[in-house]
């Protein structure tokens, strides 16, 4: 069982590593060598300036990026379904898939390149439609709006597939009986598929409603700049900023804004897992 | 039966006003769909061969203009822009090997009935919930001698404990246990079972897993970002961020690609050379990725879909 190994090396010696966040750490002294200073960094993270723009960030980015993203594949899966040509159908479900595939450095890059107030090709056209060029990637306020743009443009389309496949389990019969009956094709979305969909929508929300302090560090590194840090700067990424890339790095107070963004992760899924299973009997455990 | 398709197709025949108005937006909405997902790849696409001034200029909008390879031949000369790809290479290649042998096994381990397996089960999704963090993670990376090595790049991250439980429950609900005990009967041992019987028939998973894995490695960049330290060992990625996530247009990427110019009229054409290499950048970069989906998508859409609905 090589893979017992590596979970116990990987995730559950870093574990122990963990008490780093009672301690000074020193980089020369090592994990035991360092004092303990107890709750010092914990009290100092919520004393903190950015403490409270730092939640905000990412509570909102996700939250808004879940409401928004969220019901998009749901109706693309729908509107697919009603594709009549299997050769259209196949031929789209392959083009939707696509961006998918790209990698978040590419796709940041692709930003860069378009929104580039100097040729990037966005603001060409602003240009000639007489505006002014916008300068995207240092306004604050063009954060969020580009982070979800570029999400569901790379994966709303990919994220059909559970609902596409929900939908194929759907017994024809269904549909034929309800043709008889003279249902129109958009009183057969609302009556049969969206019934048929409802149970695995619900429960994708729920579970993805646990992951709302989560940060995605890949994505939010490259498209933060010095100009939008005010929106851009989350927890995940301060904690790289911090306990790495920092001059001097402090491993002890990053590590310690980790563990406290993976308590109250837990704690989220938990509760939601808690809320999910009262409400609809699906849960995780 | 017949006599009912033959029915259903009359009624097809003659749609509703409302279903073909339907028909007709539902096509609007995807020729939209299609074009503002393909438009974006076609421009980085013909920008790549297209002459940089007219890139510049925002010329290029449709089809290539004035057809030149130039962005190709920086691109082609420059040899750490190579090196790095051959270390995606060879991360992804290693990695993904590794990533399958481990999942697999393990996932056929969680298949049978031993002493144990609840906890051993625990143990793998308890990690999906809650780990030490990015920093004590580090620490114990350097602690272990593994900071700034080639061995992490392939080992670290190996098994995704989401992939683990879509094997189990594929394996769960392909190889009954019923086939184990025949094989038992007929003198196989767990290896040799799993050897020639579960992996010849799991075909369809380890395409998914394949897939998965491999693009997951070849797009990653945070972390060689975090754990390398050599510029000769980084992958494609970590380089690529240099040069496209960048907010100067000019200076920094420049010089990256002007290293070879020697001379002020060099140093023009190098400029320009630079502002289309960015765009070649991009296709040489995910086209492996593409190509691999491509090329196993009827695998796979096939077995996420499985995997998926029952796990």
């Amino acid at each position: 069982m090589p893979a017992v190994i590596y979970f116990f090396v990987y995730t559950y010696m870093p574990m122990y590593g963990l008490q780093i966040v009672f301690k000074d750490y020193k980089f020369v002294r090592g994990i035991t060598g360092s004092e303990w200073v107890g709750l010092k960094h914990f009290k100092d993270f919520f004393s903190a300036y950015y403490f409270g723009r730092l939640i905000k960030n990412t509570f909102l980015l996700n939250f808004l990026n879940l409401i928004i993203t969220f019901p998009i594949p749901i109706v693309m899966a729908i509107l697919l379904n009603q594709f009549e040509f299997p050769r259209y159908k196949k031929f789209t479900q392959t083009v939707i898939y696509v961006p998918h595939f790209i990698s978040t450095t590419v796709m940041v890059g692709i930003l860069y390149l378009f929104l580039s107030p100097e040729n990037g090709i966005v603001n060409y056209f602003i240009e000639k439609l007489g505006g002014k060029a916008i300068y995207f990637m240092i306004l604050p306020q063009w954060f969020r709006p580009l982070y979800i743009g570029t999400e569901i443009w790379q994966h709303a389309g990919w994220n059909t597939i559970l609902f596409i496949a929900a939908l194929a389990g759907v017994d024809p019969e269904i549909y034929e009986a309800a043709t008889i009956d003279g249902a129109t094709k958009r009183q057969k979305i609302l009556h049969i598929d969206i019934a048929h969909i409802m149970p695995i929508a619900i429960m994708l929300l729920i579970l993805n409603s646990g992951r709302l302090m989560f940060s995605n560090v890949d994505k939010t590194l490259i498209m933060q700049t010095s100009g939008n840090i005010p929106t851009s700067d989350i927890l995940g990424l301060y904690v790289y900023k911090v306990g790495l890339a920092g001059s001097p790095p402090q491993p002890s107070y990053a590590a310690a804004i980790g563990l406290f963004t993976n308590v109250i992760n837990f704690i989220m899924i938990l509760s939601v897992n808690w809320v999910s299973k009262r409400l609809s009997d699906t849960s995780l455990f | 039966m017949r006599a009912d398709t033959v029915y259903n197709k009359g009624i097809k025949i003659k749609k509703t006003k409302a279903d073909r108005i339907f028909d007709a937006v539902n096509m609007f909405i995807w020729v939209i769909i299609l074009f503002i997902i393909l438009y974006p790849l076609w421009l980085i696409l013909i920008a790549s061969v297209s002459d940089p001034d007219a890139v510049v200029q925002g010329k290029v909008l449709f089809l290539p203009v004035s057809f030149s390879m130039m962005g190709y031949e920086a691109v082609f000369q420059h040899s750490e822009l190579w090196n790095s790809y051959l270390n995606s290479v060879i991360y992804t290649v290693g990695g993904t090997a590794v990533s399958l042998i481990v999942t697999m096994c393990a996932a056929y381990a969680l298949t049978r009935n031993f002493a144990g397996k609840k906890i051993f089960n625990f143990i793998f999704v308890f990690t999906m919930f809650f780990n030490g963090g990015l920093i004590p993670t580090f620490l114990l990376m350097r602690d272990l001698g593994l900071y700034n090595t080639r061995f992490l790049m392939i080992v670290i991250n190996c098994v995704s404990v989401w992939n683990l439980m879509v094997a189990r429950t594929y394996l769960n609900v392909n190889m009954p246990n019923e086939l184990y005990e025949a094989a038992v009967l007929d003198g196989s041992s767990h290896f040799r079972f799993f050897l020639s019987i579960v992996l010849p028939l799991s075909g369809t998973i380890i395409a998914v897993l394949t897939v998965y894995y491999g693009v997951e490695r070849w797009n990653d960049y945070f972390t060689a970002l975090v754990y390398i330290r050599d510029r000769s060992k980084l992958p494609l990625q970590t380089i690529l961020r240099e040069v496209l996530a960048t907010l100067k247009t000019s200076t920094s990427t420049d010089s990256f690609f002007s290293a070879y110019a020697n001379d002020s009229e060099g140093m023009t054409l190098a400029i320009r050379k630079a502002q289309v290499a960015k765009y070649c950048c991009i296709v040489i970069s995910t086209a492996p990725a593409v190509v691999l989906y491509i090329f196993m998508q009827n695998y796979f859409v096939k077995g996420v879909m499985i995997g998926s609905l029952k796990g």
